[in-house]
Formats: structure tokens, C-alpha cells, sequence
């Protein structure tokens, strides 16, 4: 604990005493950046990020980027990000992307080209640059739509991403198509199959990813729509409980945003039809609907100050809000709140200066579906009606 | 707080001219529309008509006319911009403007850099650099 309180300070001060712009190298074609946050986890009941109930240090990000721009047209670029978050990811680093982004073509009217690669997939509003908190609509994102507890399915994949984009008087439109290998990692086998059993899971064919926004000329209002779909395949060992059997998703997020001096609303809305298919007699789930959708308001009495209130609700399947059906499949062991998530978050942001940031967090759970198993393995240990409290310093270059 | 904010405001307007968008001369540009302006200042035009890399300056977020810019001459608030900017430089797929700490600097980089545009608020008398009207 006290080597983690020590990194939590030391860290962040040791960067911010670093100038406030990026690093610029090669008469500024080859610039550098980063960020480092940690936060501190309370809560009343439940493990959220660590062990919570006794207060948590370990929600760490530390991220360095590069990126090299040969022409206007082509740029080369990479991140490699660490990541701590309780029991789901423990700072082993990680490339984060690592691609090239070619325009072919681009006039003030219309812009098109691709990227190759390890690409971010641009899903919702904050998908891409979720792990960047200065970016995020809080200390923690609305979990109903961007799930901790397995964001690896959807956070990058290594492929090709097409884009394009037109600009007019009414407004802009992009477009953006992809295809790729989804990275997965453990946290997808806790999600998805409840425990980390003996056997493999693995992409089984390509994910596609589509989305479509439209923005007014100042981005005063936005809507997007993002369809990503996937499947993966469960080679089960011998020793395994399971059969060897496949999963797959179709995910669909819709997002409105309205943008003024000092307001900004957001709205978004998830669905994701999921289906497993031959794990065997002992596994209960074949068929859910996964659903999410929450509403975030952010007021800025000031540039730099930031009070936001938001209201989510997640179900693991939207035939069955209640999870009474999902708990009777699991024979009453999970309970049926372990099926849905309802929380209201009350948060205030502070940008201290333009490369520090401090924000503070509460938290209102009823339910607790956007738990990681993996963090609360014993099922009679939830507690239906739980309070998160967090805080976090954060700074750039 | 709104009262305070239009003084100010109009003490701006009073110590100097109105913010104006300024480029090096080289990239031979006289005038751009509203819509022009922002896709440069976006970062998703990368590139003068003539093909010379436009090579963006910018004051801090925090900065009074970077702020007063943003606003009158683009109709953005800098939060927006930042917005826009932040998620190409953590996604890799573009780069961030070039941060200057002063109007001072703003200038003398705008002026030495081929492709410069920047932005200032009084009159500029530097023969390297062209003002441009934002229609």
C-alpha cells in the first residue's frame, strides 16, 4: 500500500514538472506525448478496481506516444500504455496502437484514406481514447456501455480501417470501416464463460467495424452509430469443465451529444444480441441480449471547472431486467442484481492547469453486473446496494 | 460572472484589434471561409492549396485570446478544439498543434516557418507574415 501511495504521488508530480507541451524533435515532424493518472478506490461494499471496501490505489495509467509525420499524407504512430485496474489488468505494458495513417486524398471539402495496423476502434464517444482520462466523461466511463471489466473485446484490433469525411455548410460526415483481429485476454473468459477455466479463448474470425457520424459545422450537436461484430472461439482442454464451443456479438452504439459554452449533454445507447453456442450441458447461457444506455450532464461554470451528473442502466439481458430467469439458469447461486447495474455518478473536474487534472467521483450502485467476476469471484459476497468514492490527479505533455 | 466576463471582453477589444488569423507568406493564402479556417485549425487539413504542410501554432487552452479566437473567429469553444486535437494525438492518427507561450513567439514562429499559421490580435508588421479574413 505504501509503495503504491508513494508512486501515486511521485509519479504525477515528476511529470508535471516536465514542460507543458509535447516533446518535439526533428524540426517537430516527430512529437512526443503522455499522460499518468492514479486514483484512489473506496467503497462501501464490493471490489471495484482493487480492493475497495479497504480503499484502493490500484487504478493506474501511465501512457507515451510517438508519432512521425513523413508528409502531410503519412504519419506513423504508436502508444504504449500501462495499465493497473485491480484484479483485470496488473501494468504489464501493452501496445497500445501501432499504425500507419495514410490520406489519400483530402480538400476542404472531403477528406479519405486508411489506416493499418493496431488500430483504436472508433465505437461511441469515448471508445478510442478510453484509457486517456483527460478524455473521459469521469474517473470512471459510463460502464453499461464501455465495461471495464472486459474492454478488451472492443478496445483496438489488428487490422485495416478505412475513413472517410465530407465537410459542407451543414454540417460533417465521416465514415469509418474496418476489419481486424480482435486482442483479447483473460478478462473476456471471466466475462463471458464466469471463470478462468482450462482452455483457450480465441478470435475465431475477423471483427467488423462500422460507424457513421454526423456534426454540425461547430460540432454543436453530433450523432454517431457504430456496429462492431465478432466471434470467439473456446478450445477447452481435457481437464476442462466445458466443452469447446464459440461465442458471438453483434454490438450496436448509438450517441447524441450537444455541445454549448457551458453545457454538454450526452446520451448513449447499447445492444448487443450475444449467443454461445456447444460449451456442453453444464453451462447454463445460450442466448442474451446484453443492454446499456445512460444520460450524462456536464455543466462549466468556468473553462477549467466541470460539475457532471449521470444516470446509467445496464442489463445482462433486456428480456430479463429483473435477472430473476438469469439466476434461476445459475440455480439462485449468482444472485439476480448480479444482471443489471443502475448508478448515478455525481463528479467534479478541475483542470488545475492545462497539463493537471483533479477530479473527484461519487457513486450510487443498485445492482452489480458491471463488477468483474474476477474481482468478486464468490457470488454470495455481492451486496445488491453499494457507494464508490474516487478521486484522481492526473497530468500530461 | 457574465458582467465580468463582457468587461473584459470589451477591455480586449479596446487594447487591441479584433483576433485575426495570420500565416507565413509563403503558403500564398489571402482569405478562407469559416469552414476553411476550421479545418486547419482542426488539424484535419494538413495542407495549403500550393501542397506546403501547414504547421499549426497554438497558445495554451488557458490563454485569454487563444480563447477569444476560438470563439469569435471560429465559433468553437476551446474545450471542442481540445476535444478534437486529443483524440488524434492518443489514437495516432494525426498530430497536436505546435504550443507557443507568447503572442511574441506566436509571431516570430508564424514568420520563420514555411506553411506557419497562427493567430495574434493587433496589427502585424512583419513582412513574412499575411493576415487572412475569415469570411
Amino acid at each position: 500500500m505504501r509503495r503504491y501511495l508513494r508512486l501515486a504521488i511521485v509519479l504525477p508530480l515528476a511529470m508535471g514538472s516536465l514542460s507543458a507541451s509535447a516533446l518535439d524533435l526533428f524540426e517537430e515532424r516527430l512529437r512526443i506525448h503522455g499522460f499518468a493518472s492514479q486514483a484512489v478506490v473506496d467503497t462501501s461494499d464490493n471490489q471495484y478496481f482493487g480492493d475497495s471496501t479497504g480503499t484502493s490505489f490500484d487504478f493506474t495509467e501511465l501512457g507515451l506516444n510517438a508519432s512521425y509525420r513523413f508528409t502531410p499524407r503519412i504519419l506513423l504512430s504508436s502508444q504504449v500504455l500501462v495499465r493497473r485496474a485491480g484484479d483485470m489488468y496488473d501494468g504489464t505494458p501493452s501496445i497500445d496502437y501501432a499504425l500507419a495513417d495514410i490520406t489519400a486524398s483530402s480538400t476542404s471539402e472531403a477528406r479519405f484514406g486508411a489506416r493499418l495496423g493496431r488500430i483504436k476502434n472508433p465505437l461511441g464517444l469515448y471508445n478510442e481514447t478510453r484509457d486517456v482520462p483527460f478524455t473521459r466523461p469521469g474517473i470512471f466511463l459510463p460502464q453499461v456501455i464501455y465495461y471495464d471489466k472486459v474492454r478488451n473485446l472492443v478496445l483496438s484490433s489488428d487490422g485495416v480501417m478505412f475513413f472517410g469525411e465530407t465537410y459542407g455548410e451543414a454540417g460533417t460526415l465521416s465514415l469509418n470501416l474496418g476489419v481486424g483481429q480482435p486482442i483479447i485476454d483473460d478478462n473476456a473468459e471471466w466475462t463471458y464463460l464466469g471463470d478462468d477455466f482450462e482452455g483457450r479463448l480465441e478470435p475465431r474470425d475477423p471483427t467488423w467495424i462500422a460507424n457513421l457520424w454526423i456534426a454540425s459545422p461547430t460540432e454543436r450537436l453530433r450523432a454517431g452509430l457504430g456496429v462492431v461484430a465478432s466471434s470467439l472461439s473456446y478450445d477447452a482442454f481435457e481437464s476442462s469443465f466445458l466443452e469447446s464451443g464459440s461465442i458471438g456479438f453483434i454490438n450496436t452504439i448509438l450517441s447524441l451529444q450537444y455541445n454549448d459554452e457551458q453545457w454538454t449533454l450526452s446520451a448513449e445507447y447499447s445492444r448487443m444480441p450475444l449467443e454461445w453456442k456447444e460449451f456442453g450441458p453444464v453451462f447454463p447461457f445460450s442466448k442474451q441480449t446484453t443492454e446499456g444506455y445512460y444520460l450524462q450532464g456536464a455543466y462549466r461554470p468556468r473553462p477549467n471547472l466541470e460539475l457532471s451528473l449521470r444516470y446509467e442502466e445496464g442489463f445482462a439481458d433486456r428480456n430479463d431486467r429483473d435477472g430473476s430467469r438469469s439466476s434461476a439458469l445459475t440455480g439462485g447461486l449468482t444472485p439476480p442484481f448480479d444482471f443489471y447495474s443502475k448508478i448515478w455518478t455525481a463528479g467534479l473536474r478541475w483542470d488545475v492547469k492545462p497539463n493537471l487534472m483533479l477530479r473527484f467521483e461519487y457513486q450510487r450502485h443498485a445492482g452489480t453486473f458491471a463488477l468483474s467476476i474476477r474481482e468478486n469471484p464468490d457470488p454470495s459476497d455481492l451486496v445488491k446496494h453499494w457507494d464508490a468514492f474516487a478521486a484522481s490527479i492526473s497530468v500530461r505533455f | 460572472m457574465k458582467g465580468l466576463a463582457c468587461f473584459v471582453f470589451l477591455l480586449g477589444l479596446a487594447s487591441a484589434g479584433a483576433q485575426e488569423l495570420i500565416v507565413n507568406r509563403s503558403a500564398g493564402v489571402e482569405s478562407l471561409t469559416r469552414n476553411e479556417a476550421r479545418l486547419y485549425l482542426t488539424m484535419r487539413l494538413k495542407h495549403w492549396p500550393d501542397g506546403t504542410e501547414v504547421r499549426l501554432f497554438v497558445l495554451p487552452d488557458n490563454d485569454a485570446l487563444h480563447q477569444h479566437f476560438v470563439n469569435a473567429i471560429l465559433g468553437l469553444y476551446p474545450y471542442q478544439l481540445r476535444r478534437v486535437w486529443d483524440r488524434q494525438i492518443f489514437t495516432g492518427t494525426g498530430q497536436a498543434p505546435i504550443l507557443v507561450n507568447s503572442r511574441e513567439e506566436m509571431l516570430r514562429r508564424v514568420a520563420s516557418t514555411p506553411g506557419g499559421l497562427g493567430y495574434t490580435d493587433g496589427l502585424v508588421s512583419n513582412p513574412a507574415v499575411h493576415t487572412i479574413e475569415v469570411q
